[in-house]
C-alpha cells in the first residue's frame, strides 16, 4: 500500500516533527516528546511557528461560535486574581520621561544597527500581492509600532503599539529601501493609527528588506529631509 | 473591493497592535482581542473537543495564555489571528490527548468536510490571500492526502484516528500525511 517514492530525506525528518506537532497527529507520548524538544531547540521552535503560519488558514473553514457571555467575566476575574498591581494604576515605563530620555543614548547604537542591516541586504525578491507588515522594535526589544502596507502598495498604516510620550519633539517615519537613502513618509500622531501615502517613486515597489524607522525630530519634522534626531524604533517589512 | 481589502489590512494591524498592548499589561486591549476573536477561537476549540464545557475551559485558558505570553507575538512573522488559532488548537489538542482514551467512536458528520461558506468576517477576509495559496497547494496534493491533512487540522485527529477513519493501515496514513506536508511546504515556498 505504501507507494514506492516513500523515502523521506533525513534533513526533512526533524522538520516533519514540527509539522506533525502543529498538525496534532502525534499520539500523546510522541506529542509530549516533541513538545519537550521544541522547548529546547530554538530552530525547531522556529519551524513550529513557520508551520503554524503555513497551515493557519485551514482554520478559515471552522465555523465561528459565540462563547457564552459570562466567559469574559471569568477570564477577567482570573486575571485580576493573578495580577496584583493593575497595569493602569501607575504610569508605565513608556510614560516615564526619564526612561524616554535614555533613548537618546542608545539610539545611536540602534541607528548603526539599521545601517548594518542595510549593508547586509542583498537581492530584493519581486513583490507579490501578499500583504506586508512590520513591527518596529524599540531598543528595549518591545515593539513600538506596527505598520501594514496597503494591498495596492500605495499607502501604509502605522499603529502605535506603546504609549509614547516625548518632549516637544515630533516623531517622523522613514522608509529605507535596500541600499537607498531614507525617504520621509511624514509625521506620526501619538496614540492613534495614521495612514500615510507612499511617495510615487516607491508606491507599489516595496519589498521585504525595506526598513521602516521612526526618528525624533524638531516640531514639524526634520528640517533637512533626512533624519536628524535619534531613531527610536525600527523594523523590516515582512510578507505574511 | 480595494476598500474592503484595505480595511482588512487595517483590522489586522489593529489586532496586532492590540496584542502588543496586551503584552504591556493593557487589559482593555485584551478585551478588544477577545471581542474580535473569541467566536473564531471558540469554534476552533469546540470543533476539536466536541464538548461545550471543555471548550469553554480551554478558551478561558487560551486568553489567559495570551495575557501572559503576548510578548512572544511578533507581528513581523506571524498573522495575529493565525497566532491565536495556533494557541487555541494547541491547548485543545493537549486537553484532548490528556484526557484521551475512548473518544469519538461516533462517526464524524460529513458536513465537517465542506468548506465553510459563512459570509466572511473581517478576520477571515484578512487571510483571503494566504487561504487561496494554501488551497491551491492543497489542490496539488493527492486528494486523500489533502483530506487527511485537513481533517487532522480541523478535528485534531491523531494518525491512528485518521487511519481508522479512512480505513487504511497506520503506516500508510503516516506516509500520506508526511509526504503531503513536504509537498505542501515546497509548493508554498515556490
Amino acid at each position: 500500500m505504501i507507494e514506492a517514492d516513500d523515502h523521506i530525506a533525513p534533513e526533512d525528518e526533524q522538520k516533519l516533527v514540527a509539522a506533525e506537532y502543529v498538525l496534532g497527529v502525534l499520539d500523546p507520548t510522541e506529542r509530549r516528546i516533541a513538545a519537550r524538544q521544541i522547548e529546547r531547540v530554538p530552530t525547531l521552535a522556529r519551524e513550529v511557528e513557520d508551520w503554524e503560519q503555513r497551515l493557519g488558514s485551514l482554520a478559515d473553514g471552522v465555523v465561528p461560535v459565540q462563547p457564552p457571555p459570562e466567559l469574559w467575566g471569568r477570564i477577567e476575574n482570573n486575571i485580576a486574581a493573578r495580577v496584583p498591581p493593575p497595569p493602569t494604576a501607575k504610569p508605565g515605563l513608556w510614560q516615564s520621561l526619564e526612561f524616554w530620555r535614555s533613548f537618546a543614548i542608545t539610539s545611536a547604537a540602534m541607528a548603526a544597527a539599521s545601517i548594518f542591516t542595510l549593508a547586509y541586504i542583498g537581492f530584493a525578491p519581486t513583490a507579490s500581492r501578499t500583504p506586508m507588515l512590520a513591527t518596529l522594535g524599540q531598543t528595549s526589544g518591545q515593539p513600538g509600532f506596527v505598520a501594514a502596507v496597503s494591498s495596492d502598495g500605495r499607502s501604509l498604516t502605522i499603529v502605535p503599539a506603546a504609549l509614547l510620550t516625548s518632549d516637544q519633539q515630533s516623531m517622523e517615519l522613514w522608509l529605507i529601501p535596500a541600499g537607498d537613502r531614507p525617504h520621509s513618509l511624514g509625521l506620526i500622531a501619538r496614540g492613534q493609527p495614521v495612514r500615510l501615502t507612499l511617495p510615487p517613486e516607491l508606491a507599489g515597489r516595496l519589498t521585504t528588506d525595506t526598513t521602516l524607522a521612526v526618528s525624533l525630530e524638531p516640531p514639524g519634522g526634520s528640517p533637512t529631509g533626512q533624519p536628524t534626531g535619534p531613531v527610536i524604533a525600527d523594523g523590516k517589512l515582512t510578507r505574511l | 473591493m480595494r476598500h474592503v481589502v484595505m480595511d482588512a489590512d487595517a483590522s489586522r494591524s489593529q489586532l496586532a497592535a492590540a496584542l502588543v498592548r496586551v503584552a504591556g499589561g493593557d487589559r482593555a486591549a485584551l478585551r478588544l482581542v477577545y471581542h474580535d476573536t473569541s467566536a473564531k477561537l471558540f469554534g476552533v476549540c469546540l470543533r476539536i473537543l466536541r464538548d461545550r464545557s471543555e471548550a469553554e475551559d480551554v478558551l478561558q485558558d487560551v486568553y489567559l495564555t495570551v495575557w501572559r505570553k503576548t510578548g512572544t507575538f511578533d507581528a513581523g512573522r506571524a498573522s495575529p489571528i493565525t497566532w491565536l488559532v495556533a494557541i487555541a488548537r494547541n491547548r485543545s489538542i493537549d486537553r484532548l490527548r490528556a484526557g484521551a482514551g475512548s473518544r469519538r467512536t461516533d462517526p464524524i458528520d460529513t458536513a465537517a468536510e465542506v468548506p465553510d461558506a459563512t459570509p466572511a468576517a473581517v478576520e477571515l477576509l484578512e487571510q483571503a490571500q494566504q487561504h487561496a495559496r494554501l488551497a491551491t497547494c492543497l489542490g496539488e496534493l493527492e486528494e486523500r492526502h489533502a483530506a487527511a491533512i485537513r481533517s487532522a487540522f480541523m478535528d485534531g485527529l491523531t494518525y491512528e484516528e485518521l487511519a481508522g477513519r479512512m480505513n487504511v493501515p497506520l503506516g500508510t496514513m503516516q506516509s500520506w500525511v508526511r509526504r503531503g506536508l513536504l509537498k505542501l511546504r515546497a509548493c508554498l515556498e515556490r
